[in-house]
């Protein structure tokens, strides 16, 4: 158990530039905390995250991968979140049929005001990765 | 089920009855290759080359899905084209007409129910024992010993979406050709024919017999495929020969990108950045992004997969790849019911979207 709670997930969160992008802006005026070992980083759109980039991430050492964006309805581009949503669906049918923990992947909704939810998937998000343990595949040598 | 009429006619005389009746400007068929060994998909503008014409010789050394792409994807042909497709070559030209990389204006689509291709390898066209015992397996409805594994899981191998089918399986090859004319294409062409409609035909039961079969091959395979793909180790495992060489991509007919993702400059990396990697994980097995290749490519056209075999065909290492991409694409096929190449009309799932869908796809 204490293993599991030193352990520090390698986190990448992907956030749209508009209402992701928007949420962290709004945390960090809240001044709310969040955990310090994610490492966002923004895209155009959700609908601009093509799997291979949370592959790649998976692959060379991330334990978990993070997307939000706009909301439904609320997309700066109209459809680009529904593109992530389905191209989510994708991924992760993948990685369930390559027993590689889809888990390790979350597509979550958040309004550039809901400061408090970004923070607190940030920190949700943590605790599942640190429950998950490590993710196996970022640690093979041979891929 | 369409209307099977007996066309009194051999393969030849529907070949010749293309040109001198329906005035198609070509025919695209499987044809002999002069070293005699090997066949080729081939477009033949009039009837001198018809005699070295083998429509039904059991090899795919391509998907005839990309010919027919390069024939159409500018402009459609200003005549006519009866072009021989295989179900899953047609299923492929269905996906490719979704992104724009294909059209069927002007082209007469004949296909047939397929009994499958050996490893392109595997079949020369003087293998005459391997031949016969392949005809008698078409004739009585079942997997001949030796076709592509994919072939012999495949359950759809009847002439879905043809304008004019070809009904062969259950049937000897010296009989007249039994036709049917599912489209409006097809119905007109079948009137240009001046066929007898009057002398109909019952289908075959070895059809059913053989879809029994196949479907028995497909549950194996994929339980087969998801046993070795199992987590981490069993992917590395699997891919572990992997030479990189991305040739399962290039005759792969979905993988239509003129300049893959891939080979581009996105995964051309500084000599530094194989440094880092080297240093993070202790040692780096070079080329790199071997598993990020299948499982990228994967997320890119698994969603259109047609089964059709051509990427393991080509693999020069033996790994099972269209087997692994047909487990795993009818997987994530089945997220959005989507069939590839079934029916034109439904949209690529990656190119449609809704607003209230998927939710159980959000954290
Ligand atoms: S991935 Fe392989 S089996 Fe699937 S369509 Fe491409 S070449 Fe055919
Ligand atoms: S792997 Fe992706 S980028 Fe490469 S050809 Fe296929 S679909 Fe295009
Ligand atoms: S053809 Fe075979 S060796 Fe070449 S990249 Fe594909 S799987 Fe690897």
């Amino acid at each position: 158990m204490d293993e599991k709670k030193e352990f520090t997930p390698s986190i990448i969160y992907g956030l749209c530039s508009w209402c992701g992008t928007g949420g962290s802006e709004t945390a960090g005026a809240m001044h709310l905390q969040y955990a310090e070992n994610i490492r966002p980083f923004r895209v155009p759109c959700t609908g601009a995250i093509d799997p291979v980039y949370i592959l790649r991430a998976l692959i060379e050492g991330a334990d978990g991968f993070a997307v939000s964006g706009c909301h439904p309805g609320d997309c700066h581009f109209d459809s680009g979140n529904y593109r992530a949503r389905r191209r989510t669906a994708v991924l992760k049918s993948l990685l369930d049929t390559f027993g590689l923990d889809s888990e390790r992947v979350w597509l979550r909704w958040v309004g550039h005001g809901e400061g408090k939810r970004f923070a607190d998937t940030v920190n949700e998000f943590n605790d599942h990765i640190k429950e998950m343990g490590g993710n196996p595949l970022a640690k093979r040598r041979d891929t | 089920m369409e209307t099977m009429i007996d066309s009194r006619m051999i393969m030849t005389d529907f070949l010749a009855a293309l040109f001198d009746k329906l005035d198609v400007a070509a025919v695209a068929a499987m044809s002999k290759l002069p070293s005699g060994e090997k066949a080729a998909y081939t477009l033949f503008t009039d009837k001198s080359g018809l005699k070295e014409c083998v429509p039904f010789f059991p090899a795919m050394p391509a998907n005839a899905a990309r010919a027919i792409s390069k024939l159409t994807r500018e402009e459609a042909p200003s005549k006519t084209v009866a072009v021989f497709l295989r179900p899953c070559e047609l299923r492929a030209l269905t996906e490719l007409i979704k992104i724009k990389q294909a059209s069927l204006d002007n082209l007469l689509i004949i296909s047939y129910d397929c009994s499958g291709v050996f490893p392109f390898q595997k079949i020369n066209l003087s293998d005459e024992t391997k031949l016969n015992a392949y005809q008698d397996a078409v004739s009585t409805g079942k997997n001949s010993e030796g076709i592509r594994p994919v072939c012999a899981a495949c359950t759809r191998f009847t002439p879905r979406g043809a304008d004019i089918a070809i009904s062969i399986v259950g049937r000897s090859a010296d009989q007249p050709l039994v036709l049917s004319f599912p489209s409006e294409k097809g119905q007109t062409a079948a009137k240009q024919l001046g066929l007898d409609v009057s002398k109909t035909v019952e289908a075959s039961p070895a059809v059913e017999s053989l879809a029994r079969e196949r479907k028995t091959a497909e549950e194996a395979l994929t339980e087969q495929v998801n046993e070795s793909l199992s987590g981490a180790q069993g992917l590395v495992n699997i891919f572990d020969r992997c030479i990189s060489c991305h040739a399962c991509s290039y005759v792969c007919p979905i993988c239509y990108c003129k300049n893959c993702y891939f080979d581009s400059q996105t995964f051309e990396y500084f000599p530094e950045s194989y440094f880092t990697r080297m240093t993070a994980k202790g040692t780096l097995r070079m080329p790199v992004d071997r598993v990020l290749f299948h499982l990228g490519r994967l997320s890119h056209m698994g969603i259109s997969c047609v089964a059709c075999g051509m990427c393991e065909d080509v693999c020069p290492v033996n790994i099972p790849v269209s087997q692994i991409f047909k487990t795993a694409g009818s997987k994530a096929q089945a997220v959005f019911d989507y069939i590839p190449g079934e029916n034109s009309d439904d949209p690529l799932p990656l190119l449609a979207y809704a607003e209230n869908e998927l939710e159980e796809f959000e954290d």
